[in-house]
């Protein structure tokens, strides 16, 4: 198992800070790559932040009502190695999503 | 262009075996013969080629001691030898069928007809470098299958100064040092890659020097003195056997004569140029040793040199009788195991084309 | 076989659970029953020994089965290619690594001077049972030359064997076979799929004539998808997305680059009548122009429309920002079908 943390993003535009709201996951969740795992204020808004990856929670980095600094760690994650020490990024599994539709007269014989 | 310094230079291998049987008499005169019959092979390809007989050949002329002394070293029962294009002469100590050897100047298979698996002698082929990361691979092969009595089976790597410039040798250089391989990189340096001379081939003007920075031993030799040669090599050989790694023999020599058959030397060098940078011929050299010893005289001179005379009429013989292979042969060999899709093509081939 | 024995034998494998095993799980258990039941066979590479391949393929064999036969090289691709055809003369059973794709390249003149004609060469008399193994293809936004499509290129070159797994199911039974052969194999395992968990029935395929040439990965009628590695989910994808309009979409997983299994493919598009050959490789001369010729070949007469080719662009593989726009996505196989469909002679 290796051990990734996650440092809060800017969220905005040159914003420094943002405050802990609401913890969507708990220490020892399985979390999925998009899952939300927590609220935060900024400034400008509250949004919810989607996991860049998938593993299991091992610490969270603040209380709610915590301001935590951008590039300072705001989860940390043990993901299985096997995932862990490439170069380049595990592709993640998505729905997929289409815009053409067929249409054909397909001749029977 | 300077003289070439011929004098050995380079002497960083630690031990020295002392080897009597080498310089022994009867083993002296085996050498001459062997010596005889390369160079008489060797003049007798140039002249096949000039008669029709072969399209091409690839002359060794002025290195016929570095590699006898260098195949004399070789035991043929556990080493493996990984020549290029122009081992003719080490080919011929090993004993490799010779009109076998000669099929690929005749065009008849690239790799030559002998069986390299029984004669211990990989298959001719023509890339510079090619061959002597096989030699390396080979040769840690036999550290991984352990050494029986006796000590390991060892790769020499046959190879050139035109070839040193080749990245593969670097590699195999380094992977050898670092596996600890029991291989013998023999470089003749014969001055010349075709037309370019070694001083604009191999920056510091040595190969042998760079075994250094490799961490292993290497030894810069007359290559053109079949003793020194056959105890350098022989020297080399015993360190990679004895499972202490690679070693580097620089084998200083010339090529007396053009490239190829079509190749033409008074384009970018002069006859005076080749009488000073060639040196004494490396077999007149070997008979004033013998006469000098009392080992030889006249008569056993002229007895080998016509004994080569007639073992290149047979093998003349030989490769006149070589008959061109099935072209089946051409998807005979592609696999192991044929495809369906090379099998498709082999049938239409043999409808649709008159076959030899 | 008769039918009763057959269904009988079916019966039985179903008992077994299937293992759940991701790509590079999948490979790592072959490359280990390899070793353990060849003891001519090794492995070697860069960073292949104690940190188990930078995709932890060759994870844990080192410690396993000792570093004689699983070891790190120094980082020259033609060294690592070169030792193995010396291996290979010496008698072993190389399988070598190249650690991406693009590093390949400077160990194309071994492959192509020397792995590829050293059978030939020798008249049979040195088989170079040799297995290179190369993570290929793209989907990883990895950096520059770390995901290429090789395939044209060495599908190419007389005396290789080329071969890509589309599923963990497929590389555990191909990589086993590959490495039993006594000719050199280029084995692409598609890097985009190396995560993914399926299904593995390790005592399938035990059939050796099952392990050769193309599967069909579902059937249809109205049109077939022809692919091979990562490519062969998308196009899963797409025949999913077909069947919501109507469409039935045969794939075919073409699974051997070389040799072609030019009777699967005829197999299959004689009754669909229709092809399109998708491929990350850049378009022209890409391997969907050979299986574009093949089929012509073979179908000519019940072809209903060109075979299309939805393939990567002539360009350098693109910086993993782009990767999406470079490789096949749903909409272009979906307009590619929807070209066959339309397609009317005259």
């Amino acid at each position: 198992m290796a051990e990734v943390s996650f440092p809060l993003p800017d969220l905005g535009e040159g914003l420094l800070e943002a405050t802990v709201l609401e913890w969507l996951v708990k220490v020892g969740d399985q979390v999925e790559r998009n899952q939300p795992f927590v609220e935060v204020e900024t400034t400008k808004s509250s949004v919810e932040l989607p996991s860049p990856i998938s593993g299991t929670v091992l610490t969270l980095h603040g209380e709610p009502g915590d301001v935590v600094l951008v590039d300072t760690p705001l989860i940390t994650f043990t993901v299985a190695d096997d995932s862990a020490g490439i170069v380049g990024t595990v592709p993640a599994e998505v729905a997929p999503k289409r815009r053409v539709r067929l249409s054909a007269v397909l001749d029977e014989d | 262009m300077a003289p070439r310094a011929l004098a050995a230079t380079l002497d960083t291998l630690s031990t020295s075996p002392a080897d009597d049987a080498a310089r022994g008499p009867a083993r002296l005169l085996d050498v001459y013969r062997m010596l005889a019959n390369v160079r008489q092979l060797d003049t007798s390809a140039v002249a096949w080629q000039r008669q029709g007989l072969i399209p091409g050949y690839a002359p060794m002329l002025g290195q016929e001691a570095a590699q006898v002394g260098a195949g004399f070293a070789v035991d043929k029962t556990r080493d493996f030898v990984f020549p290029s294009y122009r081992e003719m002469g080490v080919a011929y100590t090993l004993g490799v069928n010779m009109v076998d050897y000669m099929s690929t100047h005749k065009a008849i298979w690239h790799g030559g007809l002998y069986d390299p698996v029984a004669s211990h002698f990989a298959p001719f082929q023509a890339v510079v470098g090619g061959s002597v990361l096989h030699a390396v691979g080979w040769a840690h092969g036999q550290t991984l299958n352990g050494a029986s009595l006796g000590g390991l089976g060892v790769g020499l790597a046959f190879l050139g100064d035109g070839a040193s410039s080749q990245g593969d040798v670097h590699e195999a250089m380094n992977f050898a040092a670092i596996l600890k391989a029991p291989v013998v990189f023999f470089v003749q340096n014969n001055g010349w890659a075709i037309s370019v001379p070694t001083e604009q081939q191999v920056a510091g003007g040595s190969v042998a020097a760079r075994a250094a920075g490799y961490g292993m031993p290497a030894l810069r030799i007359d290559g053109n003195d079949v003793l020194a040669v056959l105890e350098a090599t022989q020297r080399a050989v015993a360190h990679a056997r004895a499972g202490l790694g690679p070693v580097v023999v620089e084998a200083m020599t010339y090529r007396r004569g053009p490239h190829s058959t079509s190749d033409d030397p008074g384009r970018y060098r002069t006859l005076d140029d080749e009488k000073i940078d060639g040196g004494e011929d490396p077999l007149r050299r070997f008979r004033s040793v013998l006469v000098e010893q009392g080992v030889a005289d006249a008569s056993f001179f002229d007895k080998s040199d016509a004994d080569a005379q007639t073992r290149a009429d047979e093998i003349r013989d030989g490769v006149v009788a070589l008959e061109s292979r099935p072209g089946s042969e051409m998807f005979d060999f592609v696999f192991q195991e044929s495809t369906p899709t090379l099998g498709a093509q082999a049938r239409q081939w043999r409808e649709e084309s008159e076959h030899v | 076989m008769s039918e009763s024995t057959k269904s009988a034998t079916l019966e039985i494998v179903r008992e077994t659970p299937l293992l759940q095993l991701s790509m590079q799980q999948a490979i790592n258990r072959a490359l280990g029953e390899i070793l353990d039941t060849d003891d001519r066979a090794l492995i070697f590479g860069e960073d292949v020994g104690l940190l188990g391949g930078v995709f932890r393929v060759t994870d844990g064999l080192q410690q396993r089965f000792g570093a004689n036969r699983v070891f790190d090289t120094p980082l020259a691709e033609s060294g690592i290619l070169g030792t193995a055809i010396g291996l290979a003369m010496a008698g072993f059973h190389p399988i070598p690594e190249v650690q991406f794709d693009g590093f390949a390249y400077p160990a194309v003149n071994q492959i192509i001077t020397q792995l590829a004609r050293m059978n030939y060469r020798s008249r049979g008399t040195l088989p170079m049972q040799v297995t290179l193994r190369v993570p290929s293809f793209g989907g990883i936004r990895a950096p520059e030359h770390h995901g290429e499509s090789l395939e044209s290129l060495f599908a190419h070159v007389p005396g290789l064997k080329v071969v890509s797994p589309a599923n963990p199911q497929q590389a555990y039974h191909l990589l086993k076979h590959a490495a039993s052969m006594p000719d050199p194999v280029i084995f692409m395992e598609p890097k985009a799929r190396y995560w993914n968990k399926a299904g593995v029935d390790l005592a399938a395929d035990e059939d050796i004539a099952s392990l050769e040439g193309s599967v069909i990965a579902r059937p249809g009628k109205h049109a077939t998808l022809i692919a091979w590695g990562a490519m062969v989910s998308r196009c899963l994808q797409v025949a999913e997305l077909a069947a919501e309009d109507g469409i039935e979409l045969e794939v075919l997983d073409l699974r051997w680059l070389k040799p072609i299994d030019e009777a699967g493919l005829a197999a299959s598009i004689s009754r669909t009548r229709r092809a399109v050959v998708v491929h990350e490789g850049p378009h022209t001369i890409g391997l969907g122009a050979e299986v574009a010729a093949l089929v012509s070949q073979s179908c000519f007469d019940t072809l209903r429309a060109p075979v299309e080719r939805v393939t990567g662009f002539d360009v350098p593989y693109p910086s993993g920002d782009l990767e999406d726009e470079y490789i096949p996505n749903i909409d272009r196989i979906l307009f590619g079908v929807q070209r066959v469909l339309e397609y009317r002679r005259g």
